[in-house]
């Protein structure tokens, strides 16, 4: 690995507005009879209000960590993670969640898994099912709404998790390698799918992955995470006009920059 | 499983040796509907004629050996039950309604297997209504399970027909009895898989939902944990609806009215052929009551892998 040791990226370089999300001196700490282990040491960056920004690092950086502490499924050790001001305590539907393995309820069909977060909100019919079809149109899943998940393909399963996410229309949306379950093809198909709905609904994307080239392609700004103890090496804008292609010199070149940053 | 072959062997012995007419009729109604959703749909022509060809050979050996033994009361060959079997459907009896106390016409066969409904079916409702009920409770609740593992464990491996000693004391050895004993096999099959069920619900979808606004047990419990372990709690059901007629047996033993103590009965007259009428009885009882169990699971579990 570099021998860098620049951190980069406190709450007070985003460029514009207020921040959404505030990732303010963040530890997470494990420790057992045997051992300690520090997933995440002083970690911090923000993201603001309609920004699309990737976390990519190695394996065992604490990306996932990470993506729990901000979804509210683990508390962090110090530090704190703040959504429009507010200190997150626990999970909830102001973060709408995408994950790797889907997470789809086998029992219940598209439009049902669409529909469960808003049944927690208390939508009432007709707007559920108006809504629910508005989410299944965005993602294209309209013809199989009556479908179990397991008659889907991955990559029609995690539209249908992008489409439950949004349902309850969440102020962020948070996604953990939400296509690193899918072939290449069907992953720069969902790539597209992802940057139409985005820029559709202008929700603000915290998206995590070890793909460098899925990073650079999708976000406004890539904030790269190191290993041991996790922390954030650097955060890098993504200047380049959308649409992006792997093709273009520029994007090689954030490519390279991304995967030395890594140590790759 | 058993199911297929025990549906073809009655067609089979009505019309000995024509397996080309089994298989024909197999043709247009098992097969042409299959549509890959479970075993019965599985079955080929082939394979319909494999068991049509080994029951009928399985029946001709137990004829033979009657016929061999030459004694009734030793082996009933298969034509003597067959007859015993349609005495009993069609012998005159009357069946007196327990509380209501109406009697009414029935024969010999239908009247005993009432009988034995009246326990099996209590005991196996209350038995697993109870068993779900608990095993919810602790593979929900590590403090419970915690708290009654122990109880459970050591309860766990005692026989029901153990617990006859107490059935005879507390309730008497009649219907209540025989439904007490019946009740606790269908309680620990269900208490298993119910636990087992939720046990094994994912973690991870219980972290979706809770992200999708669950935040209380309540809503976790009915909205997650009991869809995603329906499949092993319908497991149990299935199991414990098979395995509650072996506790009948054993229950009827004793002397409770049923099916079961009609086995035991005419045996003590060497009348074996009846006694293996009523264990045909048993088995077409078991035969329809699992493939309709099973049907129905298959439509309301139709979303499984």
């Amino acid at each position: 690995m570099a021998g860098l040791s620049d951190v980069q990226g406190t709450a007070t370089d985003s460029p514009t507005t207020t921040p959404k999300v505030v990732v303010d001196g963040v530890d997470k700490v494990y420790e057992s009879e045997r051992q300690r282990v520090e997933a995440l040491s002083d970690v911090n960056f923000s993201v603001s209000e309609g920004e699309f920004v990737c976390l990519v690092g190695p394996s065992g950086c604490g990306k996932t960590t990470l993506f729990r502490t901000i979804a509210g499924l683990e508390a962090p050790t110090g530090g704190e993670i703040r959504l429009d001001g507010e200190a997150v305590t626990g999970p909830g539907t102001d973060r709408g969640m995408v994950f790797q393995e889907y997470g789809l309820f086998p029992w219940r069909t598209v439009r049902d898994n669409v529909a469960f977060g808003l049944e927690e909100q208390g939508v009432e019919e007709p707007d559920r099912t108006r809504r629910v079809d508005e989410m299944l149109d965005l993602v294209g899943l309209g013809g199989f709404a009556d479908a179990y998940p397991k008659e889907l393909s991955g990559g029609m399963k995690q539209r249908v998790g992008i489409a439950r996410a949004l349902a309850v229309d969440p102020e962020i949306l948070l996604a953990d390698e939400p296509f690193g379950s899918v072939d290449a093809q069907t992953r720069d198909m969902l790539h597209e799918e992802l940057l139409r709905i985005w820029a559709e609904t202008g929700k603000t994307v915290l998206f995590v992955t070890h793909d460098v080239e899925e990073a650079v392609k999708l976000s406004d700004r890539v904030v790269v995470m190191a290993a041991d103890p996790g922390r954030v090496r650097e955060v890098v804008d993504v200047d380049i006009e959308r649409p992006r292609e792997r093709t273009d010199p520029a994007f090689g070149e954030y490519v390279g920059r991304i995967r030395e940053l890594i140590g790759e | 499983m058993s199911l297929e072959t025990g549906s073809a062997s009655p067609r089979t012995t009505a019309e000995t040796g024509t397996t080309g007419v089994t298989t024909t009729d197999a043709d247009t109604s098992d097969s042409e509907p299959s549509t890959g959703t479970g075993s019965l749909s599985d079955l080929d022509a082939v394979g319909l004629a494999y068991g049509a060809v080994g029951s009928a050979v399985f029946l001709a050996v137990w004829q033979a050996a009657a016929m061999a033994v030459g004694r009734t009361y030793l082996l009933p060959s298969p034509v003597e039950v067959a007859t015993a079997f349609v005495v009993e459907l069609t012998a005159p009896t009357t069946f007196t309604v327990p509380f209501v106390g109406a009697s009414i016409p029935a024969t010999r066969l239908i009247a005993n297997l009432l009988q034995s409904l009246l326990h099996y079916i209590p005991g196996l409702v209350v038995g697993s209504i109870l068993g779900i009920s608990l095993g919810i409770a602790m593979g929900w609740s590590g403090r419970l399970d915690d708290a009654l593992t122990p109880v459970t464990r050591f309860l766990r491996p005692i026989p029901p027909l153990a617990w006859i000693v107490f059935a005879i004391v507390w309730i008497g050895i009649g219907h209540g009895g025989a439904a007490f004993i019946v009740g606790i096999g269908a309680f620990w099959i269900n208490f298993y898989n119910a636990y087992a069920g939720v046990e094994g619900v994912s973690t991870h979808l219980r972290e979706v939902a809770s992200t999708l606004g669950v935040d209380d047990d309540l809503t976790m419990i009915r909205k997650v944990i009991l869809p995603a372990a329906t499949p092993s709690i319908a497991t149990g059901v299935r199991t414990s609806i098979g395995q509650c007629w072996m506790i009948v047996v054993a229950a009827e033993l004793f002397g409770a009215p049923g099916v079961g103590f009609q086995i035991i009965n005419a045996a003590q007259n060497l009348s074996t052929d009846v006694s293996v009428a009523y264990m045909a009885v048993i088995s077409l009882v078991f035969l329809v009551s699992d493939g309709a169990f099973r049907r129905v699971e298959r439509r309301a579990l139709a979303w499984r892998d």
